[in-house]
């Protein structure tokens, strides 16, 4: 400690100045004094049963946060599976990507990035119809579809009707190896 | 060390190492064996036995919710005594913090004048004790109250404090200085 050097003179100055030490020993004997005093009075059964008294408390305690934090993970684990359901459904209404057809199939969604580059063109509007989807330029002919068209609560800006989704799949799946790896047969589009 | 000591150190580390695993009882041993320990180191800083007991428990308290981190369970006895020191300083200080409040009524009270006589009763000794040491700067206090202590080698004295034995010396000197004013009427 930098603050004590030569403090080690400390000893031997009370050593040499007179009646120095004298005073020291005079305060230590005081402070013995008292402390002795002090001891005396000391019921060290009573100082054990309340020291015993005040680690039980601690011990119930440190039980006690141990068990809630066993309930609070479960909240914990409840809610954040809640919160990525409800993610998941506000991402699934903006973004469909799998949506469950009332025949139980599910339809493909072919995601356009990019407003205005596709376009569906229903050869034949019928339940079963010929689709013919232009995507970026390239038009991909569908062979026979099942269309079915569901209302949103979207207007079009166009004409401020109500936009409806299409959703065209085939009935048989075909897996298109385009590179994309995608199923391209079915697909879901907004109108 | 003698061999009682020596025993009572291997049994020390015994019941640290089984307190460490959890052990409730071995942890109430411990209480047992160091709580007049505790209770004298208590008692020198405070100079109040009812503080001190209350000092003590929180000690133990906070041995106990620590106990895990200690690395050397042979240094238990140490290692506690800083712990009640330190918990003992924090009640002195929170003494003054008290007493600071209520200065400005007793300044209205007027100053209670005590007889030569009177000044001999322990109970005001203890309290010209408690004021004196709460004038002490933290160091002070704990170094002069450990030093007290018979049974402590300044060594461990040191320990306790976590410095240099001269430095020790040195807080207990000044410690001795400042008494010798604030207690000049019990030297005399």
């Amino acid at each position: 400690m930098a603050c004590i050097s030569g403090k080690e003179e400390v000893e031997g100055i009370i050593e040499r100045v007179p009646g120095m030490k004298d005073e020291q020993e005079k305060i230590d004997l005081l402070l013995a004094r008292n402390a002795n005093e002090q001891l005396k009075n000391v019921d060290w059964n009573k100082l054990n049963v309340a020291i015993s008294h005040r680690l039980d408390k601690v011990r119930q305690s440190k039980t006690s946060t141990k068990r809630f934090p066993t309930v609070f993970k479960i909240v914990a684990e409840i809610s954040a599976v809640a919160v990525v359901v409800v993610i998941a459904v506000m991402i699934k209404l903006e973004k469909p990507t799998n949506l469950q057809l009332d025949e139980g199939r599910t339809a493909m969604v072919e995601f356009v990035k990019r407003k205005g580059l596709a376009t569906v063109a229903l050869i034949e509007p019928s339940d079963r119809a010929h689709v013919k989807v232009y995507i970026a330029g390239k038009d991909k002919k569908l062979a026979q579809c099942y269309v079915k068209m569901i209302d949103s609560d979207r207007s079009r800006k166009e004409d401020s009707t109500q936009a409806a989704w299409i959703i065209i799949s085939r009935s048989e799946r075909v897996y298109a190896d385009n590179g994309t790896k995608r199923d391209m047969m079915d697909m879901l589009c907004l109108f | 060390m003698g061999k009682s000591q020596r025993a009572e150190t291997s049994d020390t580390g015994q019941l640290v190492k089984a307190s460490q695993a959890g052990d409730r009882g071995a942890f109430d041993e411990l209480v047992l064996l160091y709580q007049r320990r505790a209770m004298k180191v208590a008692i020198w800083v405070l100079g109040d036995a009812e503080q001190a007991a209350e000092a003590v428990q929180e000690g133990f308290v906070k041995a106990y919710l620590s106990i895990g981190k200690l690395k050397e369970p042979k240094r238990f006895e140490i290692w506690l005594c800083r712990i009640v020191a330190n918990a003992a300083i924090g009640q002195v200080r929170a003494a003054k913090r008290r007493a600071e409040k209520i200065k400005i009524v007793d300044h209205y009270r007027g100053k209670k004048t005590l007889s030569p006589v009177e000044r001999q009763n322990a109970e005001d000794l203890k309290e010209s004790i408690q004021q004196a040491m709460s004038k002490l700067s933290k160091k002070e206090a704990k170094a002069i109250s450990l030093f007290g202590l018979e049974d402590l080698s300044h060594r461990q004295v040191a320990e306790i404090m976590g410095c240099s034995v001269k430095a020790t010396r040195w807080h207990v000197f000044r410690a001795r200085k400042k008494l010798k004013v604030l207690l000049r009427e019990y030297l005399e």
